[in-house]
């Protein structure tokens, strides 16, 4: 088998893709894809230690299902955001919604 | 270290998430972007299988590329202009960002290497433990009131999209 240390280097390194997406990105869509991406990370992670650190195999799995379940929660209100936003200021870049400062 | 079909096949897969991962978040169209983001979920989802944990695998499939994604597709081609290119933020943003980013990962390599993991998983992977993974989810010595109240923000989530984004 692979070591666990290579699972655990690729989970971090889409982790930090992730968060360059989240930091760099103008657009809404795209910031709710890097959220994504930070999530599959944590998943890879949670879902590599059960399988290399827990002898009943389950617990990390279910914390697993539970981000899932978080994510499309997540996705799905980030999307109706999204769109109500676009509704009323014709925009989804997130430096262009400064309606507070005003 | 020995590199068998595993750790081939496993390098192959690593190295073609991150590689679409990367060319995501810097693809200057918003289209390509969601396009790559389902090729990193179907590369999770291969990382799953080797893992031998091919259920895990099926609900990434299910929730990510059959459910995530064809809603991020609807919601953005339902309205237009979220689809244009996406204009750069300025240069000072994008390079602080990569420096946190790029900091973030090496601090997590550094700290992931310094730590001896284990080389072979614990115990064998099971053929079929589907069973004792949904018995743990609904007894009440384990997960049944998370399980539950996760119907519950589903639910509420769902309504509360609804609302915010109805036409007025």
């Amino acid at each position: 088998m692979v070591p666990l240390a290579w699972y655990l280097l690729v989970a971090a390194a889409l982790f930090a893709i992730g968060l360059y997406g989240i930091l760099a990105r103008r657009n809404l869509v795209m910031i709710l894809m890097s959220l994504e991406l930070l999530l599959n990370a944590v998943n890879i992670n949670l879902i590599a230690f059960s399988r290399y650190l827990e002898e009943g195999q389950t617990i990390g799995r279910i914390f697993a299902l539970f981000v899932y379940v978080i994510a499309a929660a997540e996705t799905a209100l980030g999307l109706a955001i999204m769109i109500a936003v676009w509704r009323t200021h014709q925009t989804v870049a997130v430096d262009e919604i400064d309606a507070l400062k005003d | 270290m020995s590199f068998g079909f595993e750790q081939i096949a496993f390098l192959l897969t690593a190295v073609l998430t991150v590689a679409a991962a990367l060319a995501m978040v810097f693809s200057r169209q918003v289209f390509h972007a969601i396009l790559l983001m389902i090729a990193v979920f179907a590369g999770v989802a291969t990382l799953y299988v080797l893992l031998g944990v091919s259920f895990m695998a099926g609900m990434q499939l299910f929730i990510y590329v059959g459910g995530v994604s064809v809603l991020a597709v609807i919601a953005i081609m339902v309205t237009r202009g979220f689809m244009g290119s996406d204009r750069p933020r300025p240069a000072r943003t994008t390079y602080g960002a990569a420096i946190v980013a790029g900091s973030v990962f090496l601090g997590l390599a550094w700290l992931i290497l310094r730590v001896p993991w284990p080389t072979a998983p614990l115990v064998a992977a099971s053929e079929n433990d589907l069973a004792l993974l949904g018995q743990v989810l609904v007894s009440r010595s384990g997960f049944v009131v998370p399980f539950e109240l996760s119907s519950l923000l589903l639910f509420v989530v769902l309504l509360g999209a609804l609302y915010i984004a109805r036409e007025r």
